[in-house]
C-alpha cells in the first residue's frame, strides 16, 4: 500500500509539473467548449432560411406568389433578378432560388401548366429537400386561390412546450467522451517515456512489482477523468446552462466505463510501438478518426451510408451515445445497454490483448 | 557466509555469449571490482546476479537466494545503481529518494542518503534540471538508500570528472565502514586498483584474471614500463633482444618495453635507434599497472 501511495503521489506530482499535459487535459476541452459554444450559439428553433425569389412576371399570378413568400417568418427572403440570384447560390448564399418566368401569364392562359423552377444546392440536400416541398406547399396554395378549387385539409400547428434542446446540449456530451478518450489513449505516452528512458527497467532492479506502476497511472487516470467530467459540466452549465438530467452514478459508471475503454486501448497502443514518436504517431492516427467518425459534433445520422459500418465499429460512438442519453437526455442511437456492452466487449478485448502484448523494456 | 557466489553463471544472446561460464565468490565487507572493456559482460553479470534478467547456466546465491528462485527476496537486500541514470524527470532529488526508499523494508534515513552523495544543495531540484554528474550521483543514492546488505554498482563513476569521482570513492568507501558489501564495475584502471580489495579482469565473458590489485600487478610483472613514440620501430623485432627487456607492445604508434634492468635498456635503445636513423627524444619510465596486465592477458587495451 505504502508503495502504491508513494507512486501514484509521485505520477501525480510529475504530471502535475509538466503544464502542457495539463493543459491538454484540462484547459483543452473547457477551450473546445467555449469555443464551439460560441460558434453554435443559434439556437435550432429559430434559424431562418436564406431563399431566393427571381419573379420576372409583372402580372398578378408574380405578385401572388411574391406575396405567399412574404408571408413566411421564417424565410429570409431576398429578391433579384435570376441572374443575380443564381451567382449568390453558387456562393452558398442561398439554399434555395425560386425562378417565376416571365411568360406565366402567358401561359396559364393558353390552358397548360407553367413551369416554375426552383433551384437548390445538392451539398444541402437534405434542408433543401424540406424547403422545397415547402416552395410547393406555397405554389399549390396560391393555385388553390386563384381556382378556387375548394379545401380538404386544414393543418393546424399546435405547440407543444418541450425542453428546449441546443446544439450545446448534443455537443457537451461529445466533448467529454472525447476528453476521456484522449485521457486514456495519450496518457499511456507517459509509460513509453517511462519505458523509454529505462526507468521502468530501473524500477525493475527494486521490489517494487512492476504491475504496480501501471496500476498506479491507471487510478490516477481515472481520477483525473473525474476531475475533466466535473469540469466540463459545471462549465457547460455556468457558460451555457446545459443541465445535467441523468442521475449521477450513472453519468460517474459511464465516465469510468469510458476512461477505462481507452486506458485500455491506449495500453493496447503502445505494446506495437518503441519511441515516444512511434506511439504519439500511432495514437493520433487512432484518436483523429474516431474523433470524426463517432459523431461525437454531428449526429450519425446525417453521415454518408457507407460509413456507418465505421462508425458502428468505433467505441467513442457508444460511449457518446450513451453520454448523450445520460447526461442531457437525447435519445440513444444504440440503446443504453447496447452501449454498455459494446464498450464493456472493447474493455475485455483491448485489456486481454493488452496484457498479452505488453512490452515492459 | 560469503554475501555472493557464483559459479559457471552463463548467459547467452543467441549466439553471442555475454558471460561464459564465470565463478566467483564476495565475503561480506569487501569491495569487489570487475574491470573489464565494454561489452566484455560485466553489465549482463550485474543483472544476472540481482535477478533483473534470467541466466542461461549456472548457480547463483545472493545472501543465500538464488535471484531466479525469490527475485523479490533478493532485490529486498540489496541495492542496486545501473548505467541508466534518467529518473522521473520532474520529481525532485529528495522526491525520487523517497520514492525508492518506500520500496523497501528498510531504508536509510532520507537527508543521510542525500549527505552522503552530496547533494543537498539540489535536494529540491526536479532531476530534469540535474547536470550528468548529479544525476550520477543521484543514482547511487537510489542503490544506498535501500539499506541493503550488498550495493551493486554498474559503472558508477563513468562521466564524472576527476573531483567527482574521487567524492563518490569516498561515499564507496563509507559504505563499506558501514559493513556492506560492494559490488561494482568499471573500465577505468585506477578506480580498480585504488578502490577494490579484489579485482576479477573480464574479457568476452570470461574472467582472465582475479586477485588484488597488487597481487595481480605482481604476478604479472616484476618489470617496470618503458613507453616511447617512435613509428619508425613499431615493426622493429630487435627490441625483444635489448637487455633487460622481458616483453614488448606496440599499439599504434606507441611502443611499450618491459624491463627488469631498466637503466641498462635505455642505455642500449638509445645506441639502438640512434644506429638505425630513428631517435627516441622522450621516454616515460613507469611501474606497471592493472592497463599493463590487461594488455599482457588480452593483447589489447581496455579502452578502445
Amino acid at each position: 500500500m505504502k508503495m502504491l501511495w508513494q507512486l501514484i503521489t509521485a505520477n501525480v506530482k510529475d504530471m502535475m509539473r509538466d503544464r502542457m499535459s495539463m493543459f491538454w487535459f484540462l484547459a483543452f476541452p473547457i477551450v473546445f467548449i467555449l469555443l464551439f459554444g460560441a460558434v453554435f450559439s443559434g439556437n435550432g428553433a429559430d434559424q431562418s432560411y436564406s431563399i431566393g425569389l427571381a419573379v420576372e412576371d409583372k402580372g398578378p399570378v408574380g405578385s401572388g406568389i411574391r406575396k405567399a413568400f412574404e408571408s413566411v417568418p421564417s424565410f429570409e427572403l431576398h429578391q433579384g433578378s435570376k441572374e443575380t440570384e443564381l451567382a449568390a447560390l453558387k456562393q452558398g448564399k442561398r439554399i434555395l432560388v425560386v425562378e417565376v418566368p416571365g411568360k406565366v401569364q402567358a401561359t396559364i392562359a393558353t390552358g397548360k401548366p407553367a413551369e416554375i423552377s426552383i433551384y437548390y444546392d445538392p451539398g444541402r440536400a437534405a434542408t433543401a429537400q424540406a424547403l422545397i416541398s415547402a416552395a410547393r406547399e406555397i405554389l399549390s396554395e396560391v393555385e388553390r386561390r386563384a381556382t378556387g378549387a375548394p379545401r380538404l385539409f386544414i393543418a393546424k400547428p399546435i405547440k407543444v412546450e418541450v425542453k428546449q434542446l441546443k446544439n450545446i446540449d448534443y455537443l457537451l456530451p461529445g466533448i467529454l467522451a472525447m476528453a476521456l478518450m484522449q485521457l486514456g489513449l495519450f496518457g499511456a505516452l507517459g509509460f513509453v517515456s517511462l519505458r523509454e528512458r529505462k526507468i521502468i527497467r530501473r524500477l525493475g532492479a527494486t521490489p517494487v512489482p512492476k504491475s504496480l506502476v501501471l496500476w498506479s497511472e491507471i487510478l490516477v487516470r481515472l481520477a483525473m477523468a473525474v476531475v475533466q467530467a466535473v469540469s466540463i459540466v459545471l462549465i457547460g452549465h455556468l457558460a451555457y446552462g446545459v443541465t445535467v438530467v441523468g442521475n449521477w452514478p450513472a453519468v460517474l459508471g459511464l465516465v469510468l466505463l469510458g476512461a477505462l475503454v481507452f486506458i485500455s486501448l491506449g495500453y493496447f497502443l503502445i505494446s506495437f510501438t518503441k519511441t515516444s514518436e512511434s506511439a504519439q504517431g500511432l495514437i493520433q492516427l487512432v484518436q483523429f478518426p474516431m474523433m470524426f467518425l463517432s459523431g461525437i459534433f454531428f449526429p450519425i445520422e446525417i453521415m454518408p451510408r457507407f460509413l456507418k459500418p465505421v462508425i458502428r465499429a468505433i467505441p467513442l460512438s457508444y460511449l457518446g451515445d450513451a453520454l448523450r442519453n445520460v447526461m442531457v437526455g437525447l435519445p440513444t442511437a444504440f440503446g443504453i445497454w447496447t452501449d454498455v456492452a459494446i464498450l464493456g466487449g472493447w474493455l475485455l478485448v483491448t485489456a486481454i490483448l493488452a496484457v498479452r502484448l505488453f512490452r515492459w523494456e | 557466509m560469503d554475501s555472493i557466489t557464483v559459479s559457471d553463471l552463463r548467459k547467452y544472446y543467441g549466439q553471442v555469449k555475454a558471460v561464459d561460464g564465470l565463478s566467483f565468490s564476495v565475503p561480506q565487507g569487501e569491495i569487489f571490482g570487475m574491470l573489464g572493456p565494454n561489452g566484455a559482460g560485466k553489465t549482463t553479470t550485474v543483472e544476472t546476479i540481482v535477478g533483473l534478467i534470467g541466466r542461461d547456466g549456472g548457480d547463483v546465491a545472493v545472501m543465500g537466494i538464488d535471484p531466479a528462485q525469490d527475485p523479490v527476496g533478493v532485490k529486498a537486500r540489496i541495492g542496486v545503481q545501473l548505467q541508466t541514470a534518467a529518473m522521473f524527470p520532474r520529481l525532485a532529488v529528495r522526491e525520487v529518494i523517497r520514492l525508492y526508499a518506500s520500496f523497501y523494508p528498510k531504508n536509510v534515513d532520507e537527508d543521510e542518503v542525500i549527505a552522503l552523495v552530496g547533494l543537498q544543495e539540489k535536494a529540491n531540484v526536479q532531476t530534469r534540471n540535474l547536470s550528468g554528474g548529479q544525476l550520477q550521483r543521484l543514482s547511487v543514492a537510489l542503490a544506498i538508500v535501500s539499506d541493503g546488505d550488498i550495493i551493486f554498482l554498474d559503472e558508477p563513476t563513468t562521466g564524472l570528472d576527476p573531483q567527482a569521482r574521487r567524492g563518490l570513492w569516498d561515499v564507496i568507501n563509507r559504505m563499506r565502514g558501514r559493513g556492506k558489501t560492494i559490488f561494482l564495475t568499471t573500465h577505468y584502471m585506477d578506480e580498480a586498483e585504488k578502490l577494490c580489495d579484489r579485482v576479477a579482469v573480464v574479457d568476452r565473458g570470461k574472467i582472465i584474471a582475479l586477485d588484488s590489485p597488487q597481487a595481480l600487478i605482481n604476478e604479472n610483472f616484476q618489470e617496470k614500463a618503458i613507453e616511447f613514440n617512435q613509428p619508425a620501430l613499431t615493426a622493429d623485432r630487435n627490441l625483444s633482444g635489448l637487455p633487460g627487456v622481458t616483453m614488448v607492445q606496440v599499439e599504434d604508434d606507441l611502443i611499450i618495453l618491459y624491463s627488469s634492468e631498466v637503466p641498462k635498456t635505455i642505455a642500449a635503445l638509445m645506441e639502438y635507434s640512434q644506429k638505425a636513423g630513428a631517435t627516441v627524444d622522450d621516454l616515460t619510465v613507469r611501474t606497471a599497472t592493472l592497463e599493463d596486465v590487461f594488455l599482457k592477458l588480452t593483447g589489447r587495451r581496455i579502452r578502445e
